[in-house]
């Protein structure tokens, strides 16, 4: 496995981590930025579809093993969002590719996600979005900004 | 052959989408993790480990603030305690006047929560505490201020908690006032759903709702929150009440796990 590889599994696991553990911390009402997703984002784009869909396919498997929700639930969300973003890669200039990007797969990530697990249910799905994956992608986006600043040049392939 | 190669290149990006596409849907069809219970255990542990570390690093000084509040708190309890213990002596008199039924003596396991959940919308718990301590499926978990929910999956020495903002989770509930019983449900709002009241009721806001005991789960007489808001729909049978959860969800650092002898019996 080569240099950069390593350097995406260890910020995976450090966002998996992250998580699971400091991230209620930054809650706000509801609201938190998703970690994982920002990272696969990253991979994704800088690895393409296949790769990125593979991380995708993993991460969210291991997320959904500790989760009450369906077991494959995410695993299905975030190969969709590791694939997107792979296969948007490259179409956009580095910065504005990767806040479009993460936006774009992130959306895509919650209607799949709030599609299938409310299936059946009185539920909403347009108050869902409007509750919760608008508000939680924002904070994604500037959690995002933020992670993209520090790390950027560490995960830049050389 | 070297065109069937080219055009499985071409394609090898959809057919590896296809794939974890159909790997993911047969997981949520077979939904048991038992293959994968290697992987959970592995993460719980992790889990565990930064929850201990960032314990560690907690001051000394907070330690000692937290202990003599504790301290405090104690004395008053115990004041509270001898109260109590009075009227239960009286309590258990005029029951055995009434030829009252006895209830099952609670036990509790205290628990600390290490981690949540990531789910969209709503959020498990996971607490440091297993089947070593002696937790199982379906035990209630509880904080002095009320109903957290019930455990659902257990590791020898971590467990992860549904609770009640989880639209699975479905509590049966008495009004402590009107003795009316309803359903507390969960449809992705801030708020709890009591349903099934019927529209004759009279109910007001602020009335508690506690655990109405017929739920093979959850214990009687826990609250699970106060009526917010009652309304009625001309075309529906029912009234329509929100809920004010008891418990803060979003802060929740210490709870316990209740048992009673009744517990180990119940596998839903």
């Amino acid at each position: 496995m080569a240099k950069i590889e390593y350097r995406y599994f260890t910020f995976f696991v450090v966002a998996f981590i992250l998580q699971f553990t400091v991230i209620r911390f930054i809650e706000i009402v509801h609201w938190r930025p998703d970690l994982i997703l920002i990272v696969l984002v990253f991979f994704s784009l800088k690895k393409g579809p296949n790769w990125g869909m593979t991380a995708g396919f993993v991460s969210g498997l291991l997320q959904d093993l500790i989760s009450v929700e369906m077991l494959g639930l995410t695993a299905l969300t975030k190969t969709l969002a590791g694939f997107l973003a792979g296969v948007l890669s490259g179409k956009l200039t580095t910065r504005a590719e990767f806040f479009l990007v993460l936006l774009i797969s992130g959306f895509v990530h919650d209607l799949v996600y709030f599609f299938i697990s409310t299936l059946g249910e009185n539920f909403s799905l347009h108050s869902l979005l409007i509750f919760y994956t608008i508000p939680n992608l924002l904070y994604t986006v500037i959690i995002g900004a933020i992670m993209y600043y520090f790390f950027e040049p560490i995960l830049a392939e050389s | 052959m070297n065109k069937i190669f080219d055009l499985f290149g071409q394609r090898r990006t959809l057919l590896l989408l296809l794939l974890y596409i159909l790997l993911s849907f047969l997981f949520m069809a077979l939904n048991d993790p038992f293959v994968l219970r290697g992987f959970r255990l592995a993460i719980l542990q992790g889990i565990s480990w930064v929850y201990s570390a960032q314990h560690r690093l907690a001051s000394i000084r907070e330690m000692e603030q937290e202990n003599k509040m504790i301290r405090q708190q104690l004395l008053e309890l115990s004041l509270a305690n001898q109260k109590l213990q009075e009227s239960m002596l009286e309590n258990m008199r005029l029951r055995r006047l009434l030829k009252f039924k006895e209830e099952s003596n609670f036990q509790y396991i205290p628990a600390s929560v290490i981690g949540m959940g990531q789910e969209q919308t709503i959020r498990s718990l996971i607490l440091d505490v297993g089947s070593a301590d002696g937790v199982a499926k379906n035990q209630t978990v509880i904080t002095e201020q009320g109903l957290v929910g019930k455990i659902l999956i257990v590791e020898p020495h971590q467990s992860i908690v549904q609770i009640l903002m989880d639209r699975n989770s479905l509590v049966s509930a008495r009004l402590q006032k009107s003795r009316e019983i309803g359903v507390v449900g969960w449809s992705g709002n801030p708020w709890l759903d009591l349903n099934y009241i019927p529209r004759d009721v009279i109910i007001e806001p602020g009335e508690v709702v506690l655990t109405s005991g017929l739920s093979r789960v959850y214990p009687r007489g826990i609250k699970i929150g106060v009526v917010s808001e009652v309304s009625d729909v001309d075309y529906e049978l029912f009234k329509r009440i929100k809920l004010k959860p008891a418990v803060n969800f979003n802060s929740l650092e210490k709870v316990f796990v209740l048992f009673t002898p009744d517990t180990s019996l119940t596998s839903e």
